[in-house]
């Protein structure tokens, strides 16, 4: 290293500097006449990005984001189309299928039979909404929801669709929604992670879920998400090993801080800096993850509201309640995974059942926020990657049908955080296929998040390889009307 | 400059003069032509010259006449042209403009004064040029004719500016945003504070009483009523035949669509509310709060009265050195946004808690705005500490250890607007007592205390001003099912004698088990406690019970004895390579597999065969009696996956000199027959081994193997 600044040091002379230097000066006022902004835009970065800090008064402090991994079918469970049901088995008309491209696995199907929810749905709360009978409690917390049965996605396979909503883009090695959030809030709670992430997977056809989902991207490793698992070490690598106490440990601490300072002072990779805060954040994390998972102090009651599998360690309604307890901490994030929604056969088995395991605990987080006066300041928000065709893949029998991806429409709901409660945004046509009304694009949902937690999703940028990426990217709307 | 073209200047200076005189004495009789209107119409355009060219004039003129300026006959040359120029232009732009006011839409107070500045201006401007060569001309009258023009231009330009713009353009967004906040959303009337201000904002600028386009004002209910040109504006009650709104549905580039390309457009939310003020017959005298709660037109306007706008903090920021001392890991103190000088704080960790960490905070009270202590064992007199906050909006207090005592401290706190106490113990009769003085509060969480429905329900009658969170409370009247029983053995497998361990999670729950595969009942069957020990193949049926709670589904753990593990085992011919697990070991490892092999992650559990036997050799050190031999396997015939053939078991005391011990068939699986474990088991007369060689066949259809997999065997 110090031999390239000496080298550095003699290759630059004074003819080279300066006649660099007026290329330079010639090439930036060039550019600055062809691209006005260039100059302002460059202020702007410092002047309106404080990471750590919201830009204005946020509405929600965190976000509790329960995943249903595979991709949920909006007709069985919020979308509800009688009419789709009357028309079971007839063939779907091309103008409404139009051009949309088809997955592999439905491409050289020879016909595409509509088929209606297999399931009724009734109306609920003071807001008169559309639940199916597989969801009997989220039905019963109707008045907090904001239904949106109108997001649209661009991607039509797990993978891309999964990368696409969590994180922007469909390709992966961006952050993740969670790690932008920690790069734009910080940490409230500085024991733990800012971003956390739980998993668990029903019963039905699963899809994988992989790290890459709460990357940090480019960003700095501090905002990467911090997987909870459900051993008996939640934090994997946390505990310390046999014979070895907390004051051996603080010494190494101590020691091993002080070899990377002078290797930060040496090199200047501020890599080294984030390794000492994270260390330091471990030794912390000793103590507060146990008196976060300890579940000894919860009252009979919150058994009883979640069902009884929130103290099998790995279900998601165990999850549900420990994102209510990471969330009350102050982790800024918590992500959770459900795997087991992609019914492309057998759906109304599997459906049932992956219904039943997330139903009662999604709408007990709700309830044990508001209880808590929490939920004001937690956006908790339900849903997929993608949505469910109007056709069945495969075979359609009586008793059943399957149904493949489909991108155009989805249906997700959200609760707390400054959204509005009990109403639905965006309809779907009469066959739940296209949308009809108020499109929310993902990136329109991805800004009215952050706009939640007080981050302009245009000014929330990060600068990598020359350019400034947003989590929107370049597109984008904050969705005003679902906003109390 | 050409003394011809200056003294032509000169005479057409007079000639506008006459001309404006006979213009202003017959403007009432005067019919424009249709091809002079464009002239008249330039005078927007025109105006902007004489203004500028006046002021320079006269600031020339100050200038010039100055006492001590040498050699200004140049000056006073230029100063000439330039009031020459500007008085021209400015009787230009007075014809123009009564050529103007002569079109339609054009009459009212506005334009009188507009005029009547416009014309003295220029008069001023002409004589002011003529007097100026006068010998008697000194800086005084240099200076009152500087302050006769300056004020009289800026009159006239400012009430040509009320007629293109509409009246009070230039200080709209100031008295919008004093209105905005002045009227609250109780007695705001729809008309006057919802509807006008909306025209105002985007329509009155062309149709008021002034300008009157198309023959219609909009500043007021009468005009509205009237209507206009083409007829009246709305039916009300009939949003779809309304001449107002058609015009605004037109597409934009449509000559009749309102407002026209170019201006402000009316935005949805806009479109809405004037639909439903139509559809609704409001009268202009509806109160906003009297439209019944659900109605979309009361949604809409009320959002206009409460928009979500960031409450403004007017006390000083604290010093960034002091919030920084005071942030700690345990403690963290955030500005609620950039540039905000209010705090949030919040406090971590339970054993790192003291009441000091509050008391530090005394030199940032005034800034804190929210305060958590969620968990905290906060106790009633840590509270006094809080109560000098006195910007607090919330606090949380939920589980801490503070009692209603506590709360007469906070009672103070003028702008405490949520409070949390969830999990806190309360008493009623104080409670009642001290919410009243609380008199900013508006939210209060008071889940999981000791308050009865019935006493939160009082407390709320009394209180209207504030919402109560309850939350949920089991009532017993919906019981739930409990979740089956988990075991808690590391192995299903065991050696001799296995202790059973089984568990549930939730506090309080009984369980109850069979071991001879009959279904346990909640009244019945044994009670399992640590005592229970099992010494051969079991299969447990177990389920949990407990008062309130709907018995569990049955669970059933199926336990395998094996006695024997060989010291050393190999198999004679290779496995699928898919079905690989620990290779010759895994028979032996006691991890049991599951069903699904297929799914690779799951198959780890077993070892496969299909195309040849799987023959497998085991040697013991010290011979062992052996009399019976199990082979457990998964069946899943949608799969292809089948129980072996047939079975043999070998023993002796070496390799080369066994005697076959057992025979076993297992029988083909019928069609659609349920994936299962299974497993295949017989006995033979005890025989002392060192060696067992046990032979297991998949079954072949049409020359073709079907995959067996066994995940464990078991010798006893």
């Amino acid at each position: 290293m110090e031999k390239e600044f000496f080298e550095h040091g003699i290759t630059w002379n004074r003819r080279r500097f300066l006649s660099t230097l007026s290329l330079g000066i010639g090439s930036v006022a060039l550019g600055s006449l062809l691209m006005p902004d260039l100059f302002r835009n460059g202020m702007a970065d410092d002047e309106t990005i404080t990471p750590g800090i919201p830009q204005f008064a946020p509405k929600a402090k965190r976000v509790i984001y329960l995943f249903q991994n595979g991709a949920p079918s909006q007709q069985e469970l919020f979308d509800y189309k009688p009419k789709l049901r009357e028309m079971t088995g007839q063939e779907i008309p091309p103008s409404v299928r139009g051009n949309q491209r088809l997955t592999g696995m439905t491409a050289n199907q020879a016909s595409f039979p509509l088929v209606g929810s297999f399931v009724d749905f009734k109306q609920y709360g003071e807001s008169r909404v559309w639940i199916s009978d597989l969801l009997p409690y989220t039905a019963k917390i109707a008045d907090e929801l904001c239904i949106v049965r109108s997001l649209y996605t661009e991607a039509i396979n797990h993978d891309p669709a999964l990368t696409f909503i969590q994180t922007g883009a469909q390709q992966g090695n961006r952050p993740s929604m969670g790690a932008w959030l920690s790069y734009g809030l910080g940490n409230e709670n500085k024991n733990l992670p800012a971003f956390t992430v739980l998993l668990s997977r029903g019963v039905g056809n699963g899809q994988g879920v992989y790290s890459k989902l709460w990357s940090n991207g480019f960003l700095d490793s501090v905002h990467q998400g911090v997987q909870f698992s459900k051993g008996e070490d939640p934090v994997l690598y946390l505990r310390d090993p046999d014979g070895f106490n907390r004051r051996d440990r603080r010494d190494m601490l101590d020691h091993l801080s002080k070899l990377n300072e002078l290797s930060y002072k040496e090199f200047g990779d501020p890599e080294i800096v984030t390794k000492i805060k994270q260390y330091e954040m471990a030794y912390r994390m000793q103590t507060a993850v146990p008196e976060v998972m300890d579940l000894s102090k919860e009252p009979d009651d919150i058994v009883k509201l979640y069902g009884p599998d929130c103290l099998v360690p790995g279900t998601y309604s165990a999850n549900c309640l420990l994102a209510r307890k990471l969330s009350e901490n102050g982790v800024r994030f918590v992500q959770l995974y459900h795997q087991g929604w992609d019914q492309h056969g057998n759906l109304p088995y599997e459906i049932s059942r992956q219904a039943k395991d997330v139903d009662q605990a999604s709408a007990a987080l709700v309830t044990d926020l508001k209880q808590r006066g929490l939920l004001d300041e937690t956006l908790v928000i339900w849903g997929g990657e993608f949505g469910r065709t109007s056709y069945t893949q495969g075979t359609l029998t009586k008793e059943n049908y399957g149904r493949d991806h489909h991108p155009r429409c989805f249906s997700i709901w959200m609760a707390g955080g400054g959204i509005k409660p009990g109403i639905v945004y965006g309809e779907t046509d009469e066959l739940g296929y296209n949308i009809i009304k108020d499109p929310v694009h993902v990136h329109d949902f991805q800004a009215t998040v952050l706009n939640q937690l007080g981050l302009d999703h245009e000014k929330l940028i990060f600068k990598h390889l020359g350019r400034r990426y947003r989590l929107t990217d370049v597109s984008g709307h904050v969705v005003r009307d679902i906003i109390a | 400059m050409n003394t011809k073209l200056k003294i032509f200047s000169e005479q057409m200076l007079v000639v506008l003069n006459i001309f404006i005189v006979f213009l202003l004495l017959f403007e009432n009789k005067l019919i424009l032509p249709y091809w002079l209107q464009p002239i008249g119409r330039m005078h927007p355009l025109l105006l902007h010259f004489p203004i500028v060219l006046l002021m320079l004039g006269i600031i020339s003129d100050l200038y010039t006449t100055k006492k001590g300026n040498a050699n200004t006959s140049s000056y006073a040359k230029i100063t000439g042209l330039l009031l020459l120029a500007g008085a021209i232009l400015s009787g230009v732009t007075v014809i123009m403009g009564l050529f103007l006011v002569r079109e339609e839409g054009y009459n009212g107070g506005t334009i009188a004064w507009h005029k009547w500045f416009g014309v003295v201006l220029f008069f001023i401007a002409s004589i002011m040029y003529w007097i100026r060569k006068k010998r008697w001309y000194s800086p005084a009258v240099s200076r009152l004719c500087a302050f006769l023009i300056a004020p009289v231009l800026i009159v006239t330009g400012h009430f040509g500016a009320a007629i293109t713009h509409g009246d009070n353009f230039l200080l709209q967004p100031v008295a919008a945003h004093i209105q905005k906040s002045r009227v609250p959303v109780d007695q705001a009337l729809v008309f006057d504070h919802v509807i006008q201000p909306l025209l105002e904002s985007k329509c009155t600028g062309c149709h008021n009483p002034q300008k009157l386009k198309g023959e219609l004002a909009l500043t007021d209910s009468l005009a509205i009523v009237k209507g206009g040109k083409t007829g009246k504006l709305f039916i009300p009650g009939n949003p779809d035949i309304s001449l107002l709104l058609e015009r605004v549905h037109l597409p934009v580039a449509e000559e009749k669509h309102m407002p026209p390309e170019g201006k402000p457009q009316l935005t949805a939310k806009e479109i809405e509310l004037l639909t439903l003020w139509i559809r609704d017959e409001t009268p202009f005298s509806q109160k906003v709060i009297a439209l019944p709660e659900d109605d979309s037109l009361r949604i809409l306007a009320t959002a206009i009265f409460n928009p979500d706008e960031e409450e403004k903090f007017d006390f000083p920021a604290a010093e960034d050195a002091a919030i920084a001392q005071l942030n700690t890991n345990y403690r963290t103190i955030a500005p609620v946004s950039k540039g905000s000088p209010a705090l949030n704080v919040n406090i971590y960790n339970r054993n790192a808690y003291s009441p000091d960490q509050l008391q530090e905070l005394k030199q940032i009270e005034q800034q804190v705005v929210s305060l958590n202590l969620n968990k905290m064992p906060v106790k009633d007199e840590d509270l006094k500490i809080i109560s000098s906050f006195k910007n607090l909006r919330r606090l949380d207090l939920n589980f801490t250890d503070i009692t209603t005592e506590g709360l007469n401290a906070l009672a103070p706190l003028p702008h405490l607007k949520t409070l949390t106490l969830s999990g806190t113990t309360l008493s009623y009769p104080a409670l009642k007592e001290k919410l009243p003085s609380f008199k900013a509060l508006k939210t209060i969480a008071v889940w999981n205390t000791s308050l009865s429905a019935k006493e939160m329900e009082e407390l709320q009658n009394i209180n209207r001003q504030i919402k109560f969170i309850e939350g949920f409370a089991d009532d017993g009247k919906n019981p739930l099912k409990l979740n089956p029983p988990q075991v808690r053995n590391t192995s299903m497998v065991f050696a001799n004698t296995l202790n059973l361990q089984l568990m549930h999670p939730v506090r309080g729950v009984q369980i109850r088990f069979t071991t001879d595969s009959s279904d346990p009942d909640s009244l019945q069957s044994a009670i399992y406690d640590s005592n229970t020990d099992i010494t051969k193949h079991t299969t447990i049926k177990a389920r949990a019970c407990k008062e309130g709670w709907y018995a569990s589904d049955i669970s059933v753990f199926h336990f395998f004895r094996n006695s024997f593990i060989p010291d050393s085992v190999r198999l004679l011919y290779p496995l699928n390579s898919v079905h690989q697990a620990e290779g010759a070991h895994t028979f032996f490892n006691t991890k049991l597999g599951v069903i699904g092999a297929n799914n690779p992650a799951w198959a780890n559990n077993w070892a496969g065969v299909r195309n040849n036997d799987l023959v497998l050799v085991g040697m013991f050190y010290k011979p062992v009696v052996l009399s019976s031999v199990g082979l457990h396997y998964m069946l899943e015939a949608a799969t292809g996956i089948y129980p072996p053939a047939e079975v043999e078991v070998w023993g002796g005391n070496n390799e080369n000199h066994l005697k076959r011990l057992l025979v076993m068939k297992s029988p083909k699986p019928v069609k659609g027959e349920q994936a299962s474990l299974k497993i295949v088991e017989g006995s033979f007369k005890p025989s002392t081994v060192s060696v067992v060689k046990i032979i297991a066949r998949p079954y072949r259809e049409k020359d073709k193997g079907k995959l067996l997999l066994i995940d464990e065997m078991f010798l006893n």
